[in-house]
């Protein structure tokens, strides 16, 4: 019994809660990324890019706007510019290869991310930018014996749930949705009863690279914006995305939760290693479900 | 035909031998770089290419060659010569380890794992302060003084690498290469006629492994310094970069690549600080228009008969 | 074996492209060779060092150059990877053939050049890599360090800390080099300044962590008197942005090196957390002479941002290279060398001086805790308090005794 209380112990959930808001941007980035993965079959390596580029447009918006206001028209404004950005990459250069092997996109997607990395330098210049988080989420609760716990990491937790079932709604209740599940499975089928597939793959690709650019908004407040930010988040995702299973939304909601809770409590556990434990929650989900935790997509 | 190419290899090899004595100090240095970014990215190709295994984050072995070798030079008395054939064991070694556990994965989620795996073999470098100087690297190692100068060192790497081309090139034209491109053109068939694949792919990547590993070595004795940067994955995309710049399917072409990737580097980066921008539009056309690399382009075009493809 | 003449047909052709390309440089002129990170958060530094020394070369030409020759250089990114600033250094010393050469905020691609430098026997300024190690273990005749290290930072902290009422410091920071080298640093001194002094406990978490709350619960919980923070780089905004976020910075007092400095409360606006103690090397608002107003408002004029700490470093290295060489009266390096030790030029912050001994500049540390100040849109350091060097950098017995290990 004295274990249990040990464990739960206020530090220790504090800790899971904290671990939880990480998630959720966590599970934003990851699901964009599987969806592209599961309908397009692109390893998108420059969805980090996006993200990037996500909290960079946010910050111009915020201090164009200012306020309140230029935080929520950011937390719209931004992920439309990031899906604008990628309706143009993938109308421009993505329609043409999607038969090409995995390992051609994967080059290919990170030669774009090379690319965007200098733009984005070019555009908004090497400073640190910082977003301020709007009034109404400023300071914090107490929570768990008094350990304060920060209004916009609430916020956070708020907007996973709702992500998520917007998605479930997108993916099952929509057309669009319907299609490109269809699509995932056989998209000469599709395209033979008079679907325009390269549509519906444009239509997912910008759907998924939105969720990139919300990601990036969502966490703009709560870090400082610089250059190379894409670099760390883009390889978590992958992880996340792989142990969830390829294409599976729910996976990759269940893979940012392992990811994110290792992680917070690998630090109570072994503070110097904490950052191995993420890598070695993927490695043992790996070796016993070889195709993730969920039923991928392919 | 057969003539005019013999003569072609004669004059690259004497090229090559003569290199140091018409060129200054830092093209002999360069050349040196391109050889061993060269044997690394062969190595790679060796697996990828011929060998269809997705190995996504290959410099992990190219850093444990570098840093076994380092380590022995800084921490034991041993002689370095002993420590230039630890470098690629320690490699084969940690290879054959990763390849244990990854190989029951096929393609993308073999490369994820890979990547995972890899990763946590970075972060203990990069932790381990005591052992392997954490993020600064190690500085300074001293080689043998016959070696030390900007020409030892190039005859060395020549001589290694070209070495290290010719055993894999035998190993590529043995029985044992050709079933491993059989895996890669169909591995269910091989599986079907009574390979064992597995145990071929696990064999190919140690071999991989350890060339990584001499690579590593050849860096330690050109640079004589290590740093954990060897062993994180944005320069594994970079060396696959090498290898599709070139060709997949060709043996030269991974060399080609990195002889492009170096000099590009060198080049473009005295007159922009955008060179990563240009080395993506690079990248992109190559992959756009010619997506067996520049080495490939070119055997499609003069030999279209022989040409095999992936 | 087409294959193989075609390879060299390639090869040979694009080494003769290569070699065909220019040499950048005209004749006749003081050749400077900067290697530095223009890629990534670190750029928010580098890019003061660069414009810094900019602006004082300009001034220099202007005059006339040294010794009738003008100073030029040029620049390399070696995109914080040591490997590839390794190898641009010694393109620049054998293909540019560069006089001296700069830079970096990278400390891996410091000690590698650095090294490098004393084989190629080339002067080598270290502009912003702050591992004790360049000056330390691995000094030597051809490298300086232009900026303050480690050692030095905790050190001034140290002296100004011994002098508060805290007991219970707890210490946390990134893991990583520069982490630990920095909080060992306060921690060593402060116990050898204020024997009472305990470390109740410690945290540090991996360098770019995205989220401190769960750290500083952990801090919180354990009620520490002081805290003293040791992050560099992004982790600097996003640590402050995190303790106002939780309330940390009202509930206990902390300290970050370089927490009160521009490069740190800038981005942040007016969002910044009060009452965080930091020391710079640097503060354009501090103190108000006449000789640092002239500095910042140049700087001004120019790029249209006030000076960080980095653009200090950059405009007074430009000014020791080129006073090094007038003393030395010729381009020679050993001359340039002997000329450049001990040398005192007046700065925007009084007279700095190049210690003879280790090669180490002698720069003046400001004590401070973050304020708000109406005349600017971002936090500033009030009651700063100067540390100055003689109060607290290393002796040369201690730095030389560290070499000899």
């Amino acid at each position: 019994m004295d274990f249990i209380y040990t464990f739960l112990s206020p530090g220790v959930l504090s800790q899971i809660f904290v671990g939880l808001s990480r998630t959720v941007i966590l599970f934003i980035v990851a699901s964009g990324l599987s969806l592209i993965l599961g309908v397009l079959r692109i390893p998108n390596v420059f969805h980090g890019s996006l993200y990037m580029i996500g909290a960079f447009m946010a910050y111009t918006i915020c201090s164009v706007v200012g306020g309140d206001a230029g935080f929520w028209l950011a937390l719209i404004g931004a992920p439309i510019g990031v899906g604008l950005v990628s309706l143009a990459t993938e109308r421009g250069l993505f329609q043409y290869l999607y038969e090409r092997e995995h390992i051609m996109l994967i080059l290919f997607t990170f030669a774009i991310s090379l690319v965007f990395g200098d733009l984005v330098k070019i555009v908004w210049g090497a400073e640190y930018k910082s977003v301020p988080v709007p009034q109404v989420f400023q300071g914090f609760v107490p929570l768990f014996g008094g350990l304060p716990f920060p209004r916009y990491n609430m916020f956070l937790l708020f907007m996973g749930p709702v992500v998520a079932i917007a998605l479930w709604f997108l993916v099952n209740k929509t057309k669009i949705g319907k299609i490109s599940q269809a699509a995932a499975v056989d998209r000469e089928m599709v395209g033979a009863v008079g679907i325009n597939v390269s549509w519906v793959f444009a239509t997912v690709f910008v759907i998924g690279c939105f969720l990139a650019g919300l990601g990036g908004a969502l966490v703009a407040p709560t870090v400082s914006v610089t250059l190379g930010m894409d670099h760390s988040l883009i390889i978590e995702a992958f992880l996340i995305v792989i142990m969830g299973g390829l294409g599976n939304i729910w996976g990759a909601l269940l893979g940012a939760l392992i990811f994110g809770l290792t992680q917070s409590l690998g630090i109570l556990i072994w503070p110097q290693f904490g950052i191995v434990f993420p890598y070695l929650a993927v490695i043992v989900v790996l070796l016993f479900r070889p195709t993730g935790l969920l039923k991928s997509t392919w | 035909m057969v003539t005019k190419g013999r003569i072609g290899a004669y004059a690259g090899i004497i090229f090559l031998l003569a290199l140091p004595l018409f060129f200054p100090r830092f093209y002999v240095y360069i050349a040196s770089l391109i050889l061993l970014y060269g044997l690394l990215a062969t190595s790679l190709n060796f697996v990828l290419g011929f060998g269809g295994i997705y190995q996504f984050h290959h410099c992990v072995f190219y850093g444990a060659g570098a840093y076994g070798a380092a380590l022995m030079l800084t921490k034991t008395g041993f002689s370095p010569w002993v420590g230039f054939i630890v470098g690629p064991l320690v490699a084969a070694l940690l290879s054959l380890i990763l390849g244990l556990i990854c190989i029951r994965l096929s393609k993308l989620y073999f490369g994820m794992l890979q990547i995972s795996l890899g990763s946590l073999v970075w972060a203990v470098i990069y932790r381990w302060y005591s052992l392997t100087g954490g993020d600064d690297g190690i500085h300074g190692i001293s080689v043998p003084d016959m070696i030390a100068s900007a020409n030892g060192a190039y005859y060395f790497a020549l001589i290694v690498t070209g070495l290290s081309f010719f055993i894999i090139f035998k190993i590529l034209k043995s029985p044992f290469g050709s079933v491993l491109q059989g895996i890669r053109d169909n591995p269910i068939r091989s599986e079907m006629i009574g390979v064992n694949v597995k145990r071929h792919q696990l064999a190919a990547l140690v071999i991989s492994g350890f060339f990584a590993g001499v690579a590593g070595v050849l860096f330690v004795v050109v640079d004589t310094t290590v740093f954990p940067d060897m062993l994180f994955w944005t320069l594994s995309m970079e060396v696959m970069i090498m290898c599709l710049l070139g060709g997949w399917f060709t043996f030269m072409g991974p060399i080609l690549g990195a002889a492009l990737i170096v000099l590009l580097r060198t080049f473009i980066s005295t007159y922009t600080v955008y060179w990563a921008l240009f080395l993506g539009i690079v990248l992109m056309i190559i992959i756009f228009f010619l997506p067996n690399g520049v080495l490939g382009y070119f055997q499609e075009k003069f030999r279209p008969k022989k040409l095999v493809k992936g | 074996m087409k294959k193989t003449a075609w390879f060299s047909v390639f090869l040979v052709s694009i080494v003769g492209l290569f070699l065909i390309c220019p040499s950048s440089y005209a004749a006749g002129t003081i050749k400077v060779g900067i290697v530095d990170t223009y890629t990534g958060p670190a750029t928010a530094y580098t890019q003061d060092v660069l414009d810094g020394f900019k602006l004082a070369v300009e001034k220099i030409n202007a005059k006339g150059g040294v010794l009738g020759k003008k100073i030029e250089y040029t620049t390399r990114d070696e995109k914080f990877k040591p490997d590839i600033g390794l190898s641009m250094a010694k393109e620049l010393i054998l293909k540019e053939k560069v006089d001296v050469l700069m830079g970096t905020i990278n400390s891996g691609t410091a000690l590698a050049v650095s090294d490098l430098a004393k084989k190629e026997q080339i002067p080598f300024f270290v502009t912003y890599a702050k591992s004790e190690k360049i000056i330390g273990e691995k000094g030597h005749r051809y490298v300086f360090n232009m900026n303050e290290n480690t050692e030095m930072a905790g050190r001034a902290a140290a002296v100004a800390l011994a002098k508060k009422p805290y007991i219970k410091y707890w210490i946390a920071g990134d893991d990583y080099e520069y982490g630990h080298a920095i909080a060992d640093a306060i921690m060593n001194n402060l116990k050898r300044l204020n024997p009472k002094v305990q470390k109740i406990g410690e945290s540090w978490w991996k360098l770019g962590e995205p989220d401190f709350t769960p750290y500083i619960t952990q801090m919180l919980a354990a009620k520490p008197d002081f805290i003293i923070i040791a992050t560099g780089g992004s982790g600097m905004v996003n640590f402050q942005k995190a303790a106002k976020a939780t309330g940390l910075s009202q509930n206990i007092p902390f300290y970050q090196h370089t927490g009160n400095e521009l490069g740190t409360l800038m981005p942040q606006g007016k969002d910044a957390p009060e009452g965080v103690y930091g020391t710079a090397n640097y503060l354009f608002y501090f103190p108000e002479s006449p000789a640092n107003k002239a500095f910042v408002d140049e700087f001004k004029t120019a790029y249209k941002r006030y000076p960080k700490a980095s653009a200090l470093v950059g405009y007074m290295t430009a000014q020791f290279i080129a006073e090094g060489f007038k003393k030395a009266g010729k381009v020679d390096k050993e001359a340039f060398i002997k000329a450049l030790e001990g040398m005192t030029l007046p700065s925007p912050v009084g007279p700095l001086a190049i210690r003879a001994c280790d090669h180490q500049l002698e720069l003046p540390t400001y004590f401070g805790v973050t304020k708000r100040d109406p005349k600017y849109v971002f936090l500033v350091s009030g009651d700063n308090q100067i540390v100055p060097p003689k109060n607290y950098m290393p002796t040369c017995e201690e730095v030389l005794k560290l070499r000899k290990k």
